[in-house]
């Protein structure tokens, strides 16, 4: 890429450099380098998981080296395994549990948060955008504290456990929906509205018959979302928890590698979430490709749409 | 009093601290569900325990010196002797222990004392040989290399000993701070590590030199790579006695929903086999009155070279231990233990 | 009648406000009662007393009744006699600056590729660029604790290629593990928001710039970069913030004393009976701190979110 630069002429003969032959390679040939970098990364990003998915296989307890390929860590080691291990099995339980109640919850909240927000002008309803939006940027840690006080000295009748963790993961999450519909929203405009509106219809019909249903795919979106996210989450489940039927996939893994008993079941616990993580986001994917089949999309705007960007 | 039907006994218990198999067993023998929540450092279990957050019917692994404040504050209750009978295998001290008078609240899980853990294979000092062993690890040459437990009393604990004071319970705010200087230093030194896991990483060679309990080590031939001996693992206890010894106890908080089951738990775990089974696993001796060395060696579960990891009950009665010390000092010991655990 | 607008609807204009608020409201009080509410409890506690007994914090609602203790003693640990926290500060903010700058410099070309010159493969590098945003975060620092044991793969393969001649304890309080640990953690949350801020640059601005001359170094930097300004700096928002709070990373690969980070300190003040009111001043403190960015984050994002309504 520098030779370019070795035998060119100064700047304001640009018309000379590019009629010289030596300058008529493509202007816009893919770059090696580049891309040589961005495969580097991926392999860099990709392989170590690969090995950890590799080594929850491991025949023996090590970590690091290979022994030999086995199913023990699953299911066939009749203490250990994730099937059998009391713990190991009711963290997958509860992970699963908490992304479904969160979904649930957070997403019909945030949607109807984003609409009314979007629509209904003033003070109040900047500000709790605002509110909204601070709660995304804060660092995990400083809410879960906040959430950990509010559980144990003000609203201490709801326990450490799977509600509190649930309502700290709503409050979390209820971000996400509330984003991305409202900037589905933005790009939609008023236009519809009015339309329905012209035609007779009041807020209600207007709502459930026109927006919400041009609203499915930002809202199924930010379903998988909030749903990845929590499979995820680490932070405020792990200072919400009070035992082991409420700790979650993430918080086992930590305090057991963490506690020198790591091992490969760990890593079949990882497995396994990686494995929900990718239905989750197949699923999503397709779903929203086939929610949005009558618009101009593409696969994308889809990826893009499931991971929160746009 | 019937045992609790379709009942789920809640244990909370230190990290990989019980065998999964005895508590399986326990769970078929019994007919019930067990599930096990675990903690990491006692500080951790007694912010959950005291918050009144959370609900186990058998908090095992408490410490005696943690044990005053839980009887005060009533977050334990008595036990009911009938249901116990297998506290005659165990050694008589724990009939009437000095913590516990008439073992009110308490029966006995395991019996351990601290040391120093080290490989001889990368290490050529011998601290049999050394004059103060206790300050074995403060060697800027095994930088990265050292490791030393994560527990408030045993790490000033250490500090102190190095320093000359054998009073474990000191209230001496100058004695205290000096303790917290050295653990300083000792970072300084050589970047310590601050953690439980001496029972994995001297057997894996990624510490060298460990502030260890006896019990972690006497299980080291489990955690051995392939192809490495265990004898290359040792563990020093001062051979006049003066050092740390502690005994682990089983307690059933006052809000355990299945306490009859929480019972014959105690009982389950005073009895012989399910003790073998325990320690071949878990490698901490419990005081029961057939579990001596020459059983644990000849039934394999101990390594001779690791004979050091035993505890006869003449330790236990002349041993240094670790007792509560007054709310104030507690403080002390606390802060200083966050400034040396943190700080650099 | 007069010819109406939109802004004819007078009359049902209170009504149409009154649905939206309604929709609005669950989100709204949920908000008040879990975002706001928590923060002024973690107030009280920070200004709150302590159960001696216990060692459970006692909070104090009411603003007379305020006490200082526990600012005190936060205090003191962090400019006492006894202070240690100072140095704890200084190496959050070391590590993170290095994390995040590590993460830019390695992101940026990898988003700058897949947005302007990726073509055909855009999709499948798009897809594998995407995959650790599903991969648990646990699961990615447990790969590494792996594959950095002393007889893990990455000291066989340094071995191998004679880079080393005995292995290398990573994995005890090294600070390169730690840096390197949070750039592997944070950096695809990072190229993501680069890459939809660099998608939006108009490619014919670009083109506009080479066709004027402009060497592509010099495009590069008199066109690219500033139009990038904007999402580079939402993208080290959202790296460097979670960062700062970040307390398990170090804990996985390193547990030693000398790369502890601040939210360890707060942790550990959260796990130790009498010390919990110090936690809540601390995590007060990181808060203010932190305010000017959230804030700018916010507001920034606000503005250009509500611009085309």
């Amino acid at each position: 890429m520098t030779q370019a630069t070795v035998t060119a002429p100064p700047a304001e003969t640009g018309y000379q450099r590019k009629t010289s032959r030596w300058r008529r390679r493509n202007q816009w040939r893919n770059p090696w380098f580049l891309e040589g970098f961005t495969w580097l990364y991926l392999i860099w990003s990709i392989v170590p998981i690969a090995l950890a998915v590799l080594f929850s296989f491991n025949n023996g307890k090590s970590q690091a080296v290979w022994q030999g390929f086995s199913w023990r860590w699953y299911f066939t080691d009749q203490v250990n395994s994730v099937l059998h291990d009391p713990a190991l099995h009711a963290s997958v339980v509860q992970t699963l549990r908490l992304s479904v109640y969160t979904t649930l919850i957070a997403v019909p909240l945030g949607v109807a948060f984003a609409l009314g927000i979007n629509r209904w002008r003033g003070i109040t309803s900047a500000s709790f955008n605002f509110v909204m939006i601070l709660s995304f940027v804060i660092p995990e840690l400083i809410f879960g504290v906040a959430m950990f006080f509010m559980f144990t000295a003000l609203f201490s009748f709801v326990h450490l456990g799977t509600l509190a963790e649930t309502l700290g993961l709503v409050t979390w999450n209820v971000s996400w929906p509330a984003i991305i519909v409202q900037a589905r929203l933005v790009t939609l405009g008023r236009q519809y509205e009015e339309a329905a509106a012209d035609l007779g219809a009041n807020q209600w019909q207007t709502m459930r018959r026109v927006m919400v249903p041009l609203l499915t795919p930002a809202i199924f979106a930010s379903a998988v979302l909030v749903f990845s996210s929590v499979i995820d989450d680490f932070v405020i489940v792990d200072l919400l928890n009070s035992n082991a039927s409420n700790t979650p996939m993430s918080v086992l893994i930590y305090s057991t590698q963490r506690g020198g008993n790591g091992g490969p079941a760990l890593n079949a616990l990882g497995t396994i979430m990686l494995v929900i993580s990718f239905i989750v986001a197949i699923a999503g994917y397709i779903g929203y490709r086939w929610l949005t089949r009558g618009e101009r999309a593409s696969g994308r705007k889809a990826l893009s749409a499931i991971t929160g960007g746009d | 009093m019937a045992q609790e039907q379709n009942a789920t006994l809640k244990i909370y218990n230190w990290v990989a601290y019980i065998n999964q198999a005895v508590v399986n067993h326990f769970a078929k023998r019994y007919n019930c569900k067990v599930e096990v929540s675990t903690f990491n450092t006692m500080d951790e279990a007694l912010a959950k325990i005291h918050s009144g957050q959370v609900q186990f019917d058998v908090f095992m692994g408490v410490t005696i010196d943690v044990l005053g404040p839980l009887i005060a504050q009533k977050f334990i209750q008595p036990i009911n002797h009938s249901y116990i009978p297998n506290i005659n295998q165990a050694w008589p001290d724990f009939q009437n222990p000095f913590y516990d008078g008439k073992w009110q609240y308490t029966t006995p899980y395991t019996i351990y004392t601290t040391g120093m853990a080290w490989r001889k294979d990368k290490v050529p000092e011998n601290p049999y040989q050394m004059s103060n062993a206790w300050a074995m690890p403060w060697q800027a040459k095994y930088k990265g290399k050292v490791a030393i437990l994560d527990d408030y009393r045993e790490g000033i604990s250490l500090g102190l000993m190095k320093n000359g004071v054998f009073d474990l319970n000191t209230t001496n705010a100058s004695q205290i701070a000096a303790a917290g200087q050295s653990l300083q230093n000792l970072a300084q030194l050589t970047n310590v590590q601050i953690n439980n896991n001496d029972y994995t990483q001297i057997p894996t060679g990624q510490v060298w030199i460990h502030h260890a309990w006896s019990g972690d080590m006497a299980a080291a031939e489990s955690y051995m790579p392939k192809g490495v001996p265990v004898d290359v693992v040792g563990y020093w206890f001062p051979t006049d006695g003066r050092g740390p010894v502690g005994n682990d106890l089983i307690t059933i908080p006052r809000n355990a929903t299945n306490p009859v089951l929480a019972h014959m738990f105690m009982n389950y775990m005073l009895d012989l086999p399910n003790v073998m089974t325990n320690i071949s696993w878990n490698g901490y001796m419990q005081p029961l009155n057939e579990v001596t060395p020459q059983q644990l060696v000849k039934e394999q579960i101990l390594p001779p070279s690791l004979m050091s990891t035993v505890v006869l009950p003449s330790y236990f009665r002349r041993g240094v231990m670790e007792l509560q010390i007054p709310v104030s000092a507690n403080l002390l010991w606390e802060q200083t233990w966050q400034a040396a655990s943190k700080g650099v | 009648m007069a010819i109406r607008g939109f802004a004819g609807r007078a009359p049902n204009r209170d009504k149409h406000r009154l649905f939206w608020a309604c929709l609005a409201a669950p989100g709204i009080l949920w908000l008040a009662l879990l975002f706001i509410v928590p923060f002024y409890v973690v107030l009280a506690i920070a200004a709150g007393r302590l159960n001696q007994l216990f060692g459970t914090p006692i909070a104090e609602y009411n603003p007379l009744n305020w006490s200082t203790t526990n600012l005190a003693t936060a205090w003191r640990d962090i400019a006492g006699p006894t202070a240690f926290v100072g140095p704890i500060l200084l190496r959050t903010v070391i590590y993170t600056f290095a994390a995040s700058a590590l993460c830019l410099l390695i992101g940026y070309p990898v988003a700058y590729f897949v947005a302007r010159f990726a073509g055909r493969r855009k999709v499948i590098i798009l897809v594998l660029l995407i995959a650790p945003f599903w991969i648990s975060y646990m699961m990615r620092m447990l790969a590494w604790v792996d594959l950095l044991q002393t007889n893990g793969y990455v000291n066989s393969v340094l071995n191998f290629l004679h880079l080393t001649s005995h292995p290398i304890n990573w994995l005890s309080g090294q600070p390169v593990t730690v840096v390197l640990g949070l750039v592997y953690g944070y950096i695809p949350y990072l190229i993501l928001v680069l890459y939809a801020g660099l998608d939006r640059i108009d490619p014919a601005l670009i083109e506009a710039g080479r066709d004027l001359g402009l060497s592509k170094a010099r495009t590069f930097l008199r066109v690219t970069l500033p139009l990038s300004k904007q999402p580079i700096l939402t993208a080290m928002l959202i790296t460097v913030l979670p960062m700062l709070g970040d307390y398990y990373t170090n804990q996985l690969l390193s547990g030693a004393t000398n790369t502890t980070m601040i939210g360890n300190v707060i942790d550990q003040k959260l796990s130790t009976p009498l010390f919990q009111g110090e936690g809540a001043v601390f995590s007060i403190f990181m808060l203010l701190v932190l305010a000017v960015p959230m804030i700018y984050y916010v507001v920034a994002t606000n503005r250009t979110s509500r611009e085309a309504v």
